[in-house]
């Protein structure tokens, strides 16, 4: 599980008791997962930074009351996602952009496998599917959660989760795999 | 495509600007968990931290009337989009914030540290943040980022509207009575540049190297010369002139005048279009944003007692009273408005209005030793990702 462990308790504790460099393990452990869900969601990096800073900061506020016996990641992870859908959601009622306009690709040199699904289209997928949808995916294959974490995370029933852990599939899948067969 | 296919595609994915966020972020919750510490020891005394004051100003400005109707005014403005966020530790965009309240100009750095440089009337940055140049009384003084004065003019009359040339910022221009004068970016060689000048901050046209400066004559006329005196063109903007902005490529000169409508003059003087206001608005500011010819502008409804902020055409904020000070960040990427009547400051981002930021408490903020700060302060400028930041 993401940032579960030996080391993050002890960060979580010394964090606890004031240690400033065990909360900046804490941090620097969490935050590319943190941002990368937040992105995957939102697909804007200002505001996939606002959600994980938004995360981040709740957890200072709750880190005297939180539980180190238990792991970080899943808290932090549960606040990113919901914010990160919050954020979409509200982004989709105004109509800004679309949400094709903010998707950044990655320079052609860095692709080692050709065949490869393009990350473009992983992306263009994923928007493709509503926030919660691809929250539920993003906690799957990103963060690594079982889709009973996810359930309990979400407050959603389990079957809910599996419902939209395939349809996130079948839509990656629709878009990524005709480029395969090329 | 497999499970594991959908998850090595996903990791894959490049996430833009990750390290700079996570540098930014990490200023900000780096800070929130300093200040959570008992009783922290702050060695730095005037390193004010905006949010932490925000947070607790936030519950006051909440509670106090003129706080629940900002309250009320923000929900009903975002309402079922995204709730209004603190400032907490930082600026919402990186730059340098220049205020100037009634005990003088303070710079607010990104992570929200502020500094008051000295008391003085007005304020302005020089081209890349370098330096401030400030008015005050009789004096003209270019001031280090800590307030050290680096070089002073003392003049006979009082003097006002000091600003800095573009880069690489040899001179500088100011008002003293009814003339503009100009001294070199080092403090030598003041001298008269124009005489009958009306009383409207001096405006340099932007680019490198440029040195030549529009400014409003007493016979309502804007003029435009270089700092050798000789002028370029002159123009009538149609009604008496309030404030002149250029735009950032240098080709259009914007005059905010008293009149309702507002003149946008190309080179050589040519009119190319105008800003036009309903009869019974006041224009309280106005500014280009960055990179664009898209106007910025405030207006005052005398009738309602409402003021509305516009950009490129699109109304994107409006409230009761006035919203004051249109700032731009420096990427463009935040509009900073000061709010008397609500005490705040307000950061709109944009496009469109995506997310408020609101930092009450401003008077107090900016005059802490006050005994009851009354003056709303002056939201100057903005500038720079470079310049103060690093030093």
């Amino acid at each position: 599980m993401a940032g579960a462990g030996r080391d993050e308790r002890a960060w979580v504790r010394g964090a606890q008791a004031g240690s400033a460099s065990d909360f900046e393990a804490l941090f620097r452990s969490h935050w590319p997962r943190a941002y990368r869900a937040a992105f995957l969601v939102v697909h804007d990096a200002a505001g996939a930074e606002d959600v994980a800073q938004e995360a981040f900061l709740a957890a200072v506020r709750a880190l005297d009351r939180f539980d180190s016996s238990r792991p970080f990641g899943p808290w932090l992870h549960r606040i990113v996602v919901n914010r990160a859908i919050d954020w979409a959601r509200a982004r989709a009622l105004r109509r800004e952009v679309g949400t094709g306009e903010r998707i950044e690709d990655a320079p052609a040199e860095e692709r080692e496998d050709p065949a490869a699904p393009l990350p473009e289209d992983v992306l263009v997928a994923l928007a493709s599917l509503s926030p919660d949808h691809r929250a539920v995916v993003v906690l799957r294959y990103v963060l690594e959660y079982t889709p009973g974490e996810i359930a309990r995370m979400l407050e959603l029933p389990r079957g809910t989760v599996n419902s939209r852990l395939r349809r996130g599939l079948d839509a990656l899948q629709g878009a990524v795999e005709p480029r395969e067969e090329r | 495509m497999t499970e594991a296919g959908v998850r090595a595609a996903l990791l894959a994915v490049h996430v833009p600007d990750e390290l700079d966020a996570q540098r930014r972020t990490w200023a900000v919750v780096d800070a929130a968990y300093a200040e959570r510490e008992p009783a922290p020891v702050r060695t730095r005394r005037l390193r004010l931290v905006v949010a932490f004051a925000v947070l607790a100003a936030l519950v006051a400005a909440a509670l106090s009337p003129p706080g629940r109707s900002v309250g009320g005014w923000i929900r009903d403005r975002v309402a079922g989009e995204e709730p209004t966020q603190p400032a907490l530790v930082r600026l919402p965009s990186p730059g340098n914030l220049l205020v100037v309240s009634e005990q003088g100009p303070w710079i607010v750095r990104t992570d929200g540290s502020k500094r008051l440089l000295g008391s003085y009337d007005d304020a302005s940055f020089s081209p890349n943040a370098l330096f401030v140049v400030a008015t005050g009384g009789r004096r003209v003084v270019a001031l280090e980022p800590d307030g050290d004065p680096r070089w002073t003019v003392t003049r006979p009359g009082p003097v006002a509207d000091a600003r800095w040339a573009p880069s690489p910022g040899f001179h500088v221009a100011y008002r003293e009575g009814e003339t503009l004068r100009v001294v070199g970016g080092n403090g030598a060689g003041d001298r008269l540049l124009a005489e009958n000048v009306a009383a409207v901050a001096p405006a340099w046209r932007p680019g490198e190297g440029r040195t030549t400066v529009a400014y409003a004559s007493t016979d309502g006329q804007v003029r435009v010369v270089d700092v050798g005196g000789r002028q370029l063109w002159a123009a009538d903007p149609g009604a008496t002139p309030e404030q002149l902005a250029w735009s950032d490529d240098s080709r259009a000169l914007l005059v905010i005048t008293a009149g309702r409508r507002h003149p946008v003059f190309a080179a050589g003087g040519r009119p190319s279009g105008a800003l036009e206001t309903p009869g019974g608005q006041d224009i309280l500011d106005a500014a280009f944003a960055p990179g664009t010819r898209d106007v910025a502008y405030s207006t005052y409804d005398l009738a309602g007692g409402q003021s509305s902020i516009v950009l490129g055409g699109e109304e994107l904020q409006r409230g009761r009273g006035h919203l004051d000070d249109l700032v731009f960040s420096p990427n463009g990427g935040w509009l900073a408005t000061g709010w008397p009547e609500a005490d705040q400051l307000l950061f709109l981002r944009l496009p469109g209005v995506s997310r408020i930021v609101a930092v009450p408490n401003v008077r107090r903020e900016f005059d802490p030793g006050g005994a009851d700060p009354m003056t709303f302060p002056r939201v100057a400028e903005w500038c720079c990702r470079q310049g103060l930041e690093g030093s």
